[in-house]
């Protein structure tokens, strides 16, 4: 398997170097989206199967979707200035990184959490790991995490970025978008509820649930009035609310912040988890549709 | 240990493999976008339901056989589709209306 | 020679050439891949140090901030290219 490692480990190496090197804005995008791909794949390698899907999902998905679109609205690459500064950080980078190398090369990892981790995994309502420390054990990181989403969609929003105007697609993409909306819809409420005890949860539904929806916007299927984008985007916000909700619950009902009641804990977990998938579809598809027709002046 | 399923399985899946080579060979040495789009969407739709089916084979369990054939059901969409709108975005008459 | 050891090189190597670009780059769109890059490079190198080779099992505690890190990187590009397409956007006309 030696051999495939390092095969794939070059193969990302040369995806990264051609993202940032070509010229032309659309091969590095897919230069950048295959990077993803790859490393999603290396990620399975090193058991992490929560990750890679995220990472296929979001990192390769909706990224390479978000770079096309900026791509075709920035116009082509601008000429380069400033060469001299090429060589001094050609070295600081590679020293940066060779020492990095080494250090980890060297040092031997520290076993604290995972044993700590399987040790209160019972204790936590749900088999998978991951899902139990997003939601249970570091259940203020995600809650803070979630902040971090909201204030994105608040700058596009306060920005006034355009609105995607799909151009029509023709005959050929209905027939898929109305394939793949419903699957989509289908893997992502599968996804949501294989989380707590399999691969899978809120953040990979949700981005599941987004390239749905996305489907739906680029075939033109989907609606497009102020109302909706109104209404998406206090979808996107009610995930913050309801994850400040339970936590606020909890503490009235447990005496601690996000410690859920005992034997309820999946309950609770599963009932933030659908709040966020449901939010975080919405705000990943209005961060790519954006807000407003804004009048070109 | 060599049981049927599992010898036709690993056919199965050496064959997926062989149509994906051709694919890669393919794309590599072809000279425009059109015959590169045509290896594309046919022989890696072909080699990946062939790497599936025999996954399927190996497996054998109906939980594992269901999202095998989704996979392959999205690919095949997904290919057509995409291998249509790129091919569409340079013949002249189709990039609009 | 472990497949951990083959991924942290990788990370460290996408961490180096992201580095590089961020430094020598004058192009908006090219810094924020620049910038994805280097959080996949941060990512990969958090995660081959959690995996453990001997039981096959990778720390959760690390996985939790990747997948945290993923989330919000998609967030933050997302507002830096709607910034860019604005800043761009009015310098043209």
């Amino acid at each position: 398997m030696i051999a495939f490692d390092l095969a794939l480990a070059a193969g990302i190496l040369l995806c990264a170097v051609s993202a940032l090197t070509r010229r032309d804005r659309t091969a590095s995008v897919a230069a950048f989206m295959v990077l993803g791909l790859l490393v999603a794949l290396s990620w399975v390698r090193l058991a992490a199967p929560d990750v890679a899907l995220a990472e296929a999902a979001i990192g390769a998905g909706l990224t390479g979707a978000l770079f096309l679109r900026a791509a075709r609205r920035l116009g082509p690459l601008r000429p380069a200035a400033g060469r001299t500064l090429a060589v001094p950080a050609a070295l600081v980078a590679s020293g940066l990184g060779g020492g990095l190398a080494w250090v980890f090369a060297s040092a031997s990892p520290p076993a604290i959490y995972a044993p700590l981790v399987a040790a209160s995994l019972p204790e936590s309502g749900v088999s998978n790991p991951v899902t139990a420390v997003l939601l249970n054990f570091r259940a203020w990181d995600t809650l803070l995490e979630i902040a971090v989403l909201v204030v994105a969609l608040l700058v596009a929003n306060l920005l006034g970025s355009r609105r995607l105007v799909p151009v029509s697609l023709g005959e050929m993409t209905l027939p898929f978008a109305r394939i793949v909306a419903p699957i989509s819809i289908l893997l992502a409420g599968h996804l949501l509820w294989q989380g707590s005890s399999a691969p899978g949860g809120a953040f990979q539904a949700g981005a599941v649930l987004a390239g749905g929806l996305l489907a739906l916007v680029l075939a033109g299927l989907a609606p497009t009035g102020t109302l909706v984008v109104r209404g998406a985007l206090i979808a996107g916000l009610s995930g913050l609310a309801v994850f400040l909700i339970a936590a606020l619950g909890s503490e009235a009902l447990t005496g601690s912040l996000l410690g859920y009641p005992n034997r309820a804990e999946k309950v609770w977990i599963v009932a933030i988890e659908a709040a966020l998938t449901l939010s975080i579809a919405a705000t990943l598809c209005l961060l790519f549709t954006g807000f407003e027709k804004r009048k070109t002046s | 240990m060599t049981t049927l399923p599992s010898v036709l399985g690993t056919g199965l899946i050496a064959a997926g493999v062989g149509f994906l080579a051709v694919a890669a060979i393919g794309f590599w040495r072809l000279p425009d976008l059109l015959s590169r789009l045509h290896v594309l969407t046919k022989a890696d739709t072909a080699g990946l339901s062939l790497v599936a089916l025999g996954a399927a084979c190996l497996t054998g369990t109906p939980a594992s056989i269901l999202p095998l054939g989704l996979c392959v059901l999205l690919t095949a969409i997904s290919g057509a589709t995409v291998g249509h709108l790129v091919a569409r975005s340079v013949t002249p008459r189709g990039g609009r209306s | 020679m472990t497949s951990d050891l083959v991924y942290h090189v990788a990370g460290a190597g996408l961490l180096a050439i992201a580095l590089w670009r961020l430094a020598t780059c004058r192009d908006t769109l090219r810094r924020i891949t620049a910038l994805n890059v280097l959080a996949i490079g941060i990512a990969m190198v958090l995660l081959a140090s959690g995996h453990d080779p001997a039981t096959g099992v990778t720390n959760p505690v690390p996985q939790a901030f990747v997948l945290t890190g993923i989330v919000v990187l998609v967030a933050v590009t997302a507002a830096l290219l709607a910034l860019a397409e604005r800043l761009e956007g009015s310098s043209d006309e």
